[in-house]
């Protein structure tokens, strides 16, 4: 006997099919999955609004015909999508949508929502703004501790902050252009030998890694901690909690596996920092900083090979060694310098880096990448 | 059916979330093993121990009693195609040069392979190994 299943039991089934899918993906490069060059429009009604992270699915009924097939439409984040004033109460089933964006490379019935409107009222949702707030006209003065060391967390008395809006998301050497996405995917793929001086094996991985569309990046694949430049190239931030009693930094991120990076100040030489895993390297290396005026300069040793170190797949090995140099040019705006030593990967020093605006009032954001919620 | 749609989303789930570790730096570093067969000298089973300094490969087949110290190596990122040398001793003392050529698979997994040709002055096959 054969049994036919009710038509909402199949778009449950399906959409659950979609969803362990999606979220399994993590917070991903978007074109890994989705194809720039698939533009679609969808035109149907609203079956359901996953409001979770790391990405927001739109379920929605699309008739094609006689037939109606059931899409999954993924938007941003939650978080992203709340800092730009929505809820999981601005859609509801049954709404009608019209849905422009790109489809799935795999042909299935995903698309990337770039724009979702209303049918009813022809209001744009859902959308997310990823521009800096506004610079205030004159540049508010960088607040110091009483010694006049710059302070890189809040304002004394102030409230929360942390540190967002990279200007470079991937590191591209000083000097040259090498346009990227916000995951560091490469706008041009012959642009990869310029990016920095990568030796023969280096280079061929970097281009690897590119050409899979960044798919393999092991901070979505299994919530490896962005370590070195990394942590200042995500969008969800940073926050520097300066324990001066302690005379140690510690990093807070906002995405990833929500752990930290401990930078020392207490003068301690590298070797024995950590005790007992002198030969455990690190994904965040063994940092120990010291302040130039009103720079914190920090070195870092001692990294592991199981992460990528910057957003786009740059390769290093245990050989990479980070100067960094933090500066806080005003209230709102962070410098930071990298120069980057790997003779395993590269064939000499470079130095990249970019700026992190100030974003006020606001809590670090809480993603978690264990639960899937990179 | 309903069972049927059930088990198929269960296995899609548990491959999706059975995530792989992988080695990111060098492709060759790590440890290989797996098979190079026929091998009546050496047996069938091989290991071997691969390392990067920055500028050439190095380490060793089986590592142990019939180590076997890599003496030339090489790794072209054009195709991943792998040239691996090293000396060992018969069962009467005289030098075999094993000469392995291969390709690196799945370069971007954590389950990557090299598979190839091995020979030497008395022997020669085919071999896989995968990365550990």
């Amino acid at each position: 006997m054969t049994r036919r299943w009710p038509a909402r039991a199949s778009i449950s089934a399906a959409a659950g099919l979609l969803l362990a899918s999606v979220t399994l993906t993590a917070h991903h490069e978007i074109l890994a999955k989705f194809d720039d060059h698939k533009p679609i429009t969808l035109n149907g009604s609203v079956t359901l609004v996953d409001w979770r992270n790391p990405h927001v699915h739109v379920f929605m009924n699309v008739r094609s015909g006689s037939q109606t097939d059931n899409w999954a439409i993924e938007l941003e984040s939650p978080i992203d999508l709340e800092q730009s004033g929505w809820s999981r109460d601005t859609l509801h089933p049954g709404d009608g949508v019209v849905v422009d964006g790109m489809a799935a490379r795999d042909g299935s019935h995903q698309a990337w929502g770039r724009s979702v409107v209303v049918s009813a009222t022809g209001r744009q949702v859902l959308n997310v703004s990823l521009t800096p707030p506004p610079m205030p006209l004159r540049p508010r003065p960088t607040p110091t501790w009483p010694d006049g060391q710059p302070r890189l967390g809040p304002a004394p008395g102030g409230i929360e902050g942390y540190w967002a809006y990279p200007s470079a998301p991937a590191l591209v050497e000083n000097g040259i252009v090498a346009p990227t996405d916000d995951w560091g995917l490469l706008r041009n793929i012959t642009d990869a030998p310029k990016v920095a001086p990568l030796q023969p094996w280096a280079l061929g991985l970097y281009v690897e890694r590119q050409r899979r569309f960044l798919r393999d990046d092991p901070m979505y694949l299994n919530c490896k901690p962005p370590g070195g430049p990394r942590q200042f190239q995500l969008s969800a931030g940073v926050q520097f909690v300066e324990d001066r009693v302690r005379k140690r930094m510690f990093v807070l991120l906002g995405s990833g596996n929500s752990n930290y990076r401990i930078i020392y100040l207490d003068g301690r030489e590298h070797v024995g920092q950590v005790g007992g895993d002198d030969d455990n390297p690190l994904y965040y290396g063994r940092a120990v900083g010291r302040w130039e005026g009103a720079t914190l300069v920090v070195d870092t040793q001692g990294f592991n090979e199981d992460f990528w170190f910057t957003n786009g797949g740059l390769p290093h090995t245990s050989q990479l060694r980070l100067i960094e140099r933090f500066t806080r040019e005003n209230f709102d705006t962070l410098k930071y310098e990298v120069t980057i030593e790997d003779p395993g990967a590269y064939t000499r020093s470079w130095s990249s880096g970019g700026t992190l605006r100030w974003v006020a009032d606001r809590e670090l954001p809480r993603h978690i990448c264990q639960e899937n919620r990179s | 059916m309903r069972a049927l749609l059930v088990c198929v989303m269960c296995v899609a789930c548990l491959a999706g979330a059975a995530p792989a570790i992988a080695q990111e730096g060098h492709p060759l570093k790590g440890s290989w093993i797996g098979t190079w067969t026929p091998n009546k000298i050496h047996g069938n089973d091989v290991l071997l121990v691969l390392n990067w300094d920055g500028k050439s490969i190095t380490g060793t087949i089986n590592p142990g009693t019939d180590n076997m110290p890599i003496k030339n190596a090489a790794l072209n990122p054009e195709g991943w195609t792998v040239h691996l040398e090293a000396d060992a001793k018969d069962k009467s003392g005289n030098v075999l040069t094993y000469v392995l050529d291969g390709k690196i698979e799945n370069l971007a997994f954590a389950n990557s392979t090299i598979t190839g040709t091995w020979k030497n002055q008395k022997e020669n096959g085919t071999f896989k190994i995968g990365r550990q």
